[in-house]
């Protein structure tokens, strides 16, 4: 049987290691937060990689995401080729008071002209101040990190494996094209 | 001219003093409770720390509108903050801080009585403020006060009458002249109902029903605001500082330590009245409120109990002694 | 009665009236008027507040007397205490704020007949008691906490004993007019409802 009052005591003992501790408050204005990598601030848009496909407009369940274009000709990079026709972007605008911060947007960007930035404050006192255009939303891309590191035993990246076997397979021929060991027979075969 | 003098000068003291230590064990409640639920309070008003934050508080206050509820009875709901706290103020006043005339504001020939019957006239306040504010929930706080009070002056009463028994006086200073270090086992339960009552009768958590805001919103003081609010808050923390004394002188031997000579006693008293009121905020931040119910239990079977057996104690150890 | 009495030879007399008398004439006024008040006010809770304020100009007229102890008895008691009683019966059962039309008793002036005499008898009695004593403020305090400890325990130890007993016979009858005699109760152990559970119940309610 636990002696009488023992829990009370231990209740204060509580309380009185907690004060010998740190505290656990967050300093924010004076200390800016060490956010976790992929931490969803705001979108940035990094507009030279857009191609007005209009996937990002379409896919947005919040239909937040405004882009205005037009089509402008090129004209024919060699004398007698055909004029091209290129999509120029004229307004990207998100807002932000619609936004639910679901990331399909970036998901479903294939030029990766869309990127998480950890950049959380701005606020603003109206909110339709929240719509931002493009200028704004290519300032973000300044704060867009690096993405972080694999894990040590991740599965290598597509890209980075196609990569890496082209460049294995030129290496590969480039041996094989400086072993001149016995190079008739091999030449010999090839042709 | 020079009697004149002298007692507004002891009344100017003890004013300070009564404005000064509330705040002063406000502002430490602050800090404490917050480092020990792992947050850091205050921390901006004032520069350092949030020194001035209930400065700050008490500015806020003053601003405030001071709202009168058209129901309400007005004359007593004006005047039931100035009866809340205007007994601890005259209890500041018969605390001896260190030895001699110099150190108490007025030497009262019955002091541990008078301390008792005006801290209990305190929560007259409470009540008239209850009744006054035409309010259901600030009834339910009143009438929870009126039980409080009834339950524990009585053991607070008991406690007190021990250690008088054991100093063959009632004056608060003569109390803690005769006061030897061996009086701290022998008064343990005593000094122990009398600190648990005291804060009882303060109605500082964990004995906080009749201001238990999950349930009566804030009890008595619901329709309080702005200045009258702030006296009400300030009657609690001068209440803090009463019983913290009141125990000191009482129990714990006031300017008596164990080095320093007859220079430092001053410096002993308020060590050890810092210290209670440390237990005071420790406690509020360690348990949850009592319910209604486990504190009447709590004074008449146990509290009374104890304080009965104290003074069989005390008055057996005096016939073996004397 | 010696310590607190001094002998007539020194009669101060009526018509040179020291500070503390004129202040206890003053006192005595206010807590008379605040009786009346108390009385004749319409406004249940008002009464009781004013009630305090009598009991405090009574406990101001002990002060004035030197009576310390009894001074802060009354304060502890009345005040703190029975007062507070008072208002928490008042606050549990009907405490209207205004005017209560039912205030007022109908024998109102048998009331007012029975408080002037018994007024009377007391002014009589207190008046023929002590007509050639005078208490001598100047001196050592006559009602200080030794004094007063010294006569009531020495002197009037018997009427001291006398009134606990009174007392304690008080607290035994509303114990036993407040406890729910066993016939009353609402199921008994004999009652015909659950046969186990009920008497658990009746248990426990006591």
């Amino acid at each position: 049987m636990p002696i009488p009052g023992s829990g009370l005591a231990k209740g204060l003992a509580v309380t009185l290691r907690t004060m010998t501790r740190r505290s656990h408050t967050a300093q924010y204005p004076d200390v800016q937060p060490d956010l976790p990598p992929r931490s969803r601030g705001v979108i940035g848009l990094f507009e030279e990689n857009c191609t007005v496909c209009m996937l990002c407009a379409r896919e947005c369940p919040d239909w937040c995401i405004y882009i205005d274009s037009h089509k402008e000709t090129v004209p024919a990079a060699a004398p007698g080729g055909r004029e091209r026709s290129r999509n120029v972007l004229d307004r990207f605008a998100i807002d932000f008071s619609l936004c639910m911060y679901c990331g399909i947007c970036i998901e479903v960007c294939p030029f990766d002209a869309l990127f998480w930035s950890p950049e959380f404050e701005y606020a603003e006192t109206d909110i339709r101040d929240l719509t931002h255009e493009r200028d704004k939303l290519r300032e973000w891309m300044w704060t867009v990190p690096a993405p972080p590191a694999l894990d040590p035993a991740a599965e290598e990246p597509k890209e980075v494996a196609a990569a890496r076997k082209a460049v294995e397979k030129l290496e590969a021929a480039a041996a094989q094209a400086d072993t001149p060991t016995d190079p008739a027979p091999e030449g010999g075969a090839g042709a | 001219m020079n009697d004149v003098l002298d007692v507004a000068l002891r009344l100017i003291v003890v004013f300070a003093v009564f404005l000064v230590m509330p705040l002063v064990i406000g502002q430490t409640e602050h800090k404490v409770m917050a480092h020990m639920q792992g947050r850091l309070g205050p921390m901006y008003a004032g520069g350092f720390h949030g020194w001035a934050q209930l400065v700050a508080d008490g500015v806020k206050f003053a601003q405030k509108e001071d709202i009168v509820p058209a129901n309400a009875d007005r004359r007593v709901f004006q005047l039931a903050p100035a009866v809340a706290l205007l007994p601890y103020l005259l209890v500041l006043l018969v605390i001896p801080v260190g030895r001699g005339e110099g150190a108490v504001g007025q030497v009262i020939d019955a002091g541990v009585f008078f301390a008792l019957a005006v801290m209990g006239v305190g929560v007259l306040g409470s009540l008239m403020a209850g009744w006054a504010s035409a309010n259901k929930f600030s009834l339910l706080g009143g009438l929870r006060t009126a039980a409080q009070l009834l339950a524990y002056e009585l053991p607070m009463l008991l406690a007190a009458a021990s250690v008088a028994m054991a100093a063959g006086t009632v004056s608060l200073p003569g109390i803690v002249e005769a006061f030897e270090w061996w009086w701290l086992p022998w008064q343990i339960t005593g000094a122990l109902v009398f600190f648990v009552a005291g804060l009882a009768e303060l109605q500082r958590p964990p004995f906080d029903m009749p201001v238990a805001d999950s349930e009566i919103i804030f009890g008595a003081y619901t329709e309080y605001t702005g200045l009258r609010f702030a006296l009400f808050l300030l009657a609690e923390y001068a209440g803090i500082v009463v019983l913290c004394a009141l125990t000191t002188v009482l129990f714990l031997g006031g300017w008596h330590g164990p080095f320093g000579g007859d220079g430092l006693g001053w410096v002993w008293t308020l060590l050890k009245i810092a210290l209670l009121a440390f237990a005071v905020i420790w406690l509020r931040v360690t348990y949850p409120r009592l319910r209604e119910d486990q504190l009447q239990k709590l004074a008449w079977t146990t509290l009374i109990p104890l304080a009965l057996a104290q003074i069989a104690l005390t008055g057996i150890v005096k016939v073996a002694i004397g | 009665m010696s310590a607190l009495t001094l002998a007539a030879g020194a009669d101060p007399g009526f018509l040179s009236p020291t500070g503390v008398e004129i202040a206890f004439v003053l006192v005595g006024i206010a807590t008379l008027g605040a009786a009346l008040v108390s009385v004749t006010t319409k406004q249940l809770v008002h009464a009781a507040l004013w009630l305090v304020v009598t009991l405090g100009g009574i406990a101001v007229e002990y002060l004035l007397l030197t009576a310390e102890f009894i001074a802060w008895v009354q304060v502890l008691i009345y005040v703190g205490s029975v007062v507070v009683l008072l208002l928490f019966g008042l606050m549990l059962t009907r405490a209207p704020i205004g005017r209560s039309p039912d205030a007022d008793s109908g024998n109102r002036w048998a009331a007012l007949a029975v408080a002037l005499a018994s007024a009377a008898a007391l002014v009589w009695v207190v008046v023929d008691a002590f007509r050639t004593t005078w208490i001598d403020l100047d001196g050592p305090a006559q009602g200080s906490t030794k004094v007063s400890g010294e006569i009531l325990f020495r002197h009037w130890v018997l009427p001291f004993e006398a009134l606990s007993v009174l007392l304690l016979a008080a607290l035994v009858g509303a114990i036993v007019l407040s406890r729910q005699s066993p016939a009353d109760a609402p199921a008994g152990p004999d009652a015909p409802a659950g046969p186990g559970a009920s008497a658990g119940s009746d248990k426990e309610h006591r």
